[in-house]
């Protein structure tokens, strides 16, 4: 079967970005070509994967038709591609398969979000669309709610406590504060992070990610294409999906992501290794206590020594047994929601190929992964990539 | 129970737990009347012009709700007629159609300045431009008895609530008929702030201090969250039991929704 190769990849600073979607949507576009070592033009292009949740609604309808006519892609066969927080995570999984099928050879795989030039109360209300509308919103709970439950119950349930957020908090903003691309580029103390403003019980402000503009875009090929592109490509060796019930209540268990678990084991297998070799992981850190998780749910550590293993510093760059999010994750390289995902995969290209600043390279980087999850977990997508086939 | 009740022969009052001049946070005419149909058996009511008394339009017709959360019937010929008092917030149930004399009932100590800020925050979201969720009223009607009677569905013996449609075999699930258990286990909690709460609520959120979520396990296993009514008299403890009344839920396109809320059971 065809293998996936990833030749370019680029994005914008995400924060409060002052160009509108065209503008940062051309933008990653325009990066990610220039990261070709050896050329591509945008009229090359055969499919293109677009992930927003159109936040604001300014462009709700034929997103992907307008953005991609502002990068050079007219006439491309093209589709906005939406599971909330995971919609790059799931245009990237589609990008994958078109490849992988034999449909296309030459395909981008992107994200975008426009999240700050909104009043507080059209935010707040797009903020929370992508959860249970009926039963959980009206409940008062958007995703800094169900987090928190869950946060909660964690804590109940293990051995653990909210300090174990505070390391994962205190880790990730040390991780962004040299990333050139990072919206919040400060580090925050432990004392700092334990006493921040309380957002939802037992959350804080310090265990939240900003909201962000942002774009990111990847371009694939097909196997027999990449060295015309690079001599240094990296593969897409592994991708799975999986979803859940929307809201929490309907979970069997609230305190593990069953579309994680199931979306891990898919591209685990897929690309043929186990968690034990992975180097390094951007995971979805939308709240601290989702990192936490999801180092149980990716097989980092057993289920229950998800606080164990921030506390422990196992997640630090060129510390710990794996480097979680190198970048800085959500929490502090910034969510812009759409653009997420491949903002994921952008982080790992340049790892993988040691292009980032050199005081954030984690060290004999093989094999990366990205984890993009839609909402409290209804939706998740998983990739594995490496340096070698 | 939060709501004060007096009986006296055929005659029953009810205000609400803060007295005859407030109503609560979340409360109005409508919750008073609800609380104090459930304390009372089963039997049906003329509604004998209550409506005019009704600061907001619910969501949902009144018989519907009544129907729903208490299984009273509304009638022109009922066995009750339903009165409010022209100023305070009593309703009566009583077998006469003539305005009856109005108890005494207790008021707890509250802050006027709260219940000032609150009472225009509902106006301001019941007759502002919608930021919140849409749920249209046709969406409420069909959930209804499952939103405010607690029924739930039973698929393979199971009870299935809040509704679904076809099981993982593909088959349609019967319509929700089975009466779950009003009370429930804590599970887990959490306490927004405004900057956590959804924008329906993000308007009441810093006047209250804050808005309490429950998620809570029945006894026939099935989950689900809620918001916390009365949650300044008590705090949520996980493994602590709630019971459930009929609150005002959020306001919308000049419609007031109702639906239940969690009472923690010592409160």
């Amino acid at each position: 079967m065809v293998d996936v190769a990833m030749v370019g990849a680029g994005q914008t600073k995400f924060g409060n970005h002052p160009l509108g979607l065209k503008g940062m949507w051309a933008e990653a576009i325009e990066k990610a070509i220039q990261s070709v070592d050896h050329g591509f033009e945008s009229k090359d292009v055969e499919e293109a994967f677009i992930g927003s949740i159109a936040f604001g609604g300014s462009q709700l309808g034929n997103t992907a038709a307008l953005l991609t006519e502002h990068s050079g892609m007219e006439g491309v066969s093209v589709r906005r591609v939406e599971n909330a927080c995971a919609s790059s995570g799931f245009a990237l999984r589609d990008a994958w398969m078109a490849i992988k099928s034999g449909q296309a050879d030459v395909v981008v795989a992107g994200g975008i979000e426009k999240m700050n030039d909104l009043s507080t109360s059209r935010k707040r209300y797009w903020l929370g669309v992508s959860g249970d509308t009926e039963w959980e919103r009206l409940a008062g709970l958007t995703f800094p709610g169900t987090y928190a439950l869950t946060a909660r119950r964690y804590f109940h349930e293990f051995d653990s406590t909210h300090d174990d957020l505070v390391h994962v908090s205190v880790k990730n903003h040390m991780h962004g504060f040299e990333n050139e691309v990072a919206h919040l580029r400060k580090q925050v103390s432990f004392e700092k992070a334990q006493s921040g403003f309380m957002v939802a019980d037992p959350l804080t402000l310090y265990d939240c990610c900003p909201t962000s503009d942002g774009a990111s875009a990847v371009l694939l090929v097909a196997d027999h294409l990449a060295h015309q592109f690079t001599d240094t490509p990296v593969w897409v060796k592994g991708s799975g999906a999986g979803s859940d019930h929307l809201a929490l209540h309907d979970r069997p268990s609230i305190t593990q992501l069953r579309a994680t678990q199931s979306a891990a084991t898919k591209a685990y297998k897929t690309a043929g290794i186990t968690a034990n070799d992975v180097d390094l992981a951007e995971v979805h850190d939308c709240f601290t206590i989702a990192e936490v998780l999801a180092t149980e749910d990716l097989g980092f550590t057993p289920r229950g020594l998800g606080g164990k293993f921030a506390r422990d510093g196992e997640g630090r760059r060129n510390e710990g047994s794996v480097t979680i999010n190198a970048s800085g994750g959500l929490k502090s390289k910034g969510h812009p929601l759409g653009a997420t995902g491949t903002g994921q995969a952008v982080e790992i290209f340049k790892q993988l190929r040691h292009e980032v600043e050199p005081n954030r390279q984690v060290r004999d980087a093989e094999v990366g992964l990205t984890h993009n999850v839609g909402g409290s977990g209804a939706t998740c997508a998983v990739h594995v990539f490496g340096r070698q086939k | 129970m939060p709501a004060q009740i007096y009986s006296d022969g055929n005659q029953h009052f009810a205000c609400s737990q803060y007295g005859p001049k407030w109503p609560g946070p979340d409360g109005d005419r409508i919750t008073i009347l609800l609380a104090l149909l459930k304390e009372l058996p089963v039997g049906t009511i003329n509604l004998n012009g209550f409506d005019e008394h009704l600061e907001f339009t619910p969501s949902v017709a009144l018989q519907e709700i009544i129907k729903a959360g208490t299984n009273w019937g509304v009638k022109g010929d009922a066995s009750f007629y339903l009165h409010t008092h022209q100023s305070d917030y009593i309703v009566a149930l009583t077998d006469s159609e003539d305005e009856p004399n109005w108890p005494p009932f207790d008021s707890l100590e509250y802050d006027f300045q709260v219940q000032r800020q609150l009472q225009h925050q509902w106006t301001v979201e019941v007759e502002g431009v919608s930021q919140g969720a849409y749920v249209s009223q046709a969406q409420h009607m069909l959930s209804i008895p499952s939103r405010l009677g607690l029924k739930a569905q039973i698929d393979k013996g199971q009870a299935v609530w809040p509704p679904r449609q076809l099981n993982a075999t593909g088959q349609r699930i019967d319509s929700a008929s089975k009466q779950m258990t009003e009370s429930a286990t804590i599970l887990t909690w959490t306490r927004l702030s405004a900057a956590g709460a959804p924008s329906e609520f993000s308007g009441r959120a810093p006047i209250l201090d804050g808005v309490s979520t429950v998620l809570v396990q029945f006894e026939e296993g099935p989950k689900g969250v809620f918001m916390l009514a009365d949650d300044e008299l008590g705090s949520p403890q996980i493994g602590g039991k709630v019971y459930f009344e009929i609150r005002r839920l959020y306001g919308q396109d000049g419609m007031m929704h109702y639906g239940l809320k969690a009472v923690l059971s010592n409160s």
